[in-house]
């Protein structure tokens, strides 16, 4: 079982935005989460290097998403092993340590039962000024004193990316993104797509959308659990 | 208006009116950490608590608003664990709630002290107030102020969503702690206040109307406290001025006045509706 969900410390020093050397590598041996009594990912190995883009496809409930949530510690049912940076978390420094290594763009963001406006989502990910600017690359700069809770789908994931280029920008070397063109338009299903690829750090993506796929050099299929990396 | 103001030459009348100045600076955004946590079912097991300490004290003969105190601020640190929960706390509530009800009772027959003692606190008397309950809400006005701004930036992470506070490197499990306690222990020095069973008016009725109005945390808060000053200090001239009693006419100045906050158009606080747009 991995350690119980954990109490962040100091973060790491940030390295140089934007620099590759930044990128994470990241390796699972033998990973299975459980839902109670249902296996949702069994036996996962993988291994990504640093600097490497993968896209994770497979149908809903197959368990990409408790993949992804696993690497960060937010499911707490997980057996085997996770690496980030050639380091497992342990203890609440260990975990505070890999949440500051991994950007993530959740699959249902946070809407929240309590207002927290965009500027403050964005200042989250450590890096207020980068996020503040990819807000205005992703045309949601005009939304910062909105409540994230008001926002339609689509913002909300531009606001999200934007956050998630700003941890990148704070030091994250491995990027986990969970659907992140779900809500998005043609148009910014591709603008999402190349910012992705051209992001020097690892990437792990989960998507049904071909054309973020395509724009990672390696895709897996996930089913029943199980994980298989396409030719 | 002559008849307030010779009230107010009463010792206990002035001691009242300071412990609702004092109550409406902290507990408003104890209410304020009630609504966003989504515990509201902790305020109801705390009421029951304090009263189970509240049996203890006079059974031992220690002061009961410092067993309240203690037994509430130890119970909600208790609870941080279960805070973690997908499930929330309303199940584990109810059954503190029914165990320290049932340990109260066992308490007062066993003791054999007179129970009415403790069913007064439930109901409370504002003038009777007494400097270590003023003490008490002295404490708390300059300690939960002070941890909202030490604190304001993960506390608007952690109650927007725990996950989220997480991963953007909160404390999360130490901060639940600390509002877990800060709630319990401001819900037992309110009690005398309004008694445990209307302790919503000081806490959690100006939040509510506060979430109406302000669409950030430091707006909220102080929106809250602007709203507790409001209905602390109307309800209690209201109950001086008619010679009613204060706690009830607190609640119901506090419950209207909420009320007609939330009937009043949404347009009036925000040009952009609450609810999502289209891109």
């Amino acid at each position: 079982m991995v350690p119980s969900p954990p109490e962040p410390a100091d973060p790491p020093e940030p390295s140089p935005p934007g620099s590759r050397a930044n990128a994470a590598g990241l390796r699972l041996s033998a990973v299975s989460c459980r839902h109670g009594r249902l296996l949702a990912v069994d036996r996962v190995d993988l291994t990504l290097g640093p600097g490497e883009h993968l896209a994770i496809t497979g149908t809903n409930g197959s368990g990409k998403s408790t993949l992804l949530r696993a690497i960060l510690g937010l499911h707490r049912e997980v057996s085997g092993e996770i690496e980030v940076a050639g380091r497992q978390a342990r203890g609440g420094a260990g975990w505070a340590r890999r949440r500051a290594e991994v950007a993530w763009i959740p699959q249902r963001q946070a809407t929240g039962r309590f207002p927290l406006p965009v500027r403050e989502l964005l200042a989250s990910g450590g890096h207020p000024a980068r996020s503040l600017a990819a807000a205005e690359e992703l045309g949601v700069a005009g939304l910062l004193e909105r409540p994230i809770g008001t926002l339609s789908g689509g913002q909300a994931q531009r606001v999200y990316l934007a956050r998630a280029l700003g941890q990148v920008a704070a030091g994250a070397g491995l990027l986990l993104a969970d659907e992140p063109t779900a809500a998005l338009d043609f148009a910014g299903q591709e603008q999402v797509a190349a910012v992705l690829a051209g992001l020097p750090v690892s990437v792990v993506v989960v998507t049904h959308d071909r054309v973020v796929a395509r724009a990672c050099g390696r895709v897996a299929e996930m089913a029943a659990g199980r994980l298989r990396e396409a030719g | 208006m002559n008849t307030i103001w010779t009230l107010l030459e009463i010792p206990s009348v002035r001691l009242a009116l300071l412990a609702l100045l004092l109550g409406s600076v902290g507990l408003p955004i104890v209410g304020v950490f009630i609504v966003g946590l989504d515990i509201m079912p902790v305020r109801f097991a705390m009421m029951h608590v304090a009263l189970l300490a509240i049996a203890i004290g006079l059974l031992t003969g220690l002061d009961p608003l410092l067993c309240a105190l203690v037994l509430c601020g130890l119970t909600g640190g208790a609870l941080t664990p279960l805070a973690r929960r997908g499930t929330g706390l309303s199940g584990a509530m109810g059954l503190l709630m029914t165990l320290a009800v049932a340990a109260a009772l066992l308490t007062l027959s066993i003791s054999g002290v007179n129970a009415n003692g403790a069913f007064e606190l439930l109901w409370g008397s504002i003038l009777a107030t007494r400097p270590g309950d003023v003490a008490a809400l002295a404490v708390l006005a300059v300690a939960v102020p002070l941890l909202y701004g030490l604190r304001r930036r993960d506390l608007a992470l952690l109650l927007h969503d725990r996950e989220l506070a997480l991963c953007s490197g909160v404390a999360v499990e130490r901060l639940t702690f600390l509002l877990l306690v800060t709630v319990a222990v401001a819900i037992a020095a309110a009690i005398r206040l309004t008694g445990a069973l209307l302790v919503d008016a000081l806490t959690l009725l100006p939040a509510l109307a506060a979430r109406r109005v302000g669409r950030s945390l430091p707006a909220m808060a102080g929106w809250s406290v602007a709203f507790g000053l409001v209905f602390n200090l109307g309800g209690f001239a209201l109950a001086l001025l008619f010679d009613l009693p204060p706690g009830p006419v607190l609640v119901l100045v506090g419950g209207v006045c909420t009320l007609l906050v939330h009937a009043l158009p949404e347009a009036l606080f925000h040009p952009i509706p609450e609810r999502a747009l289209t891109q």
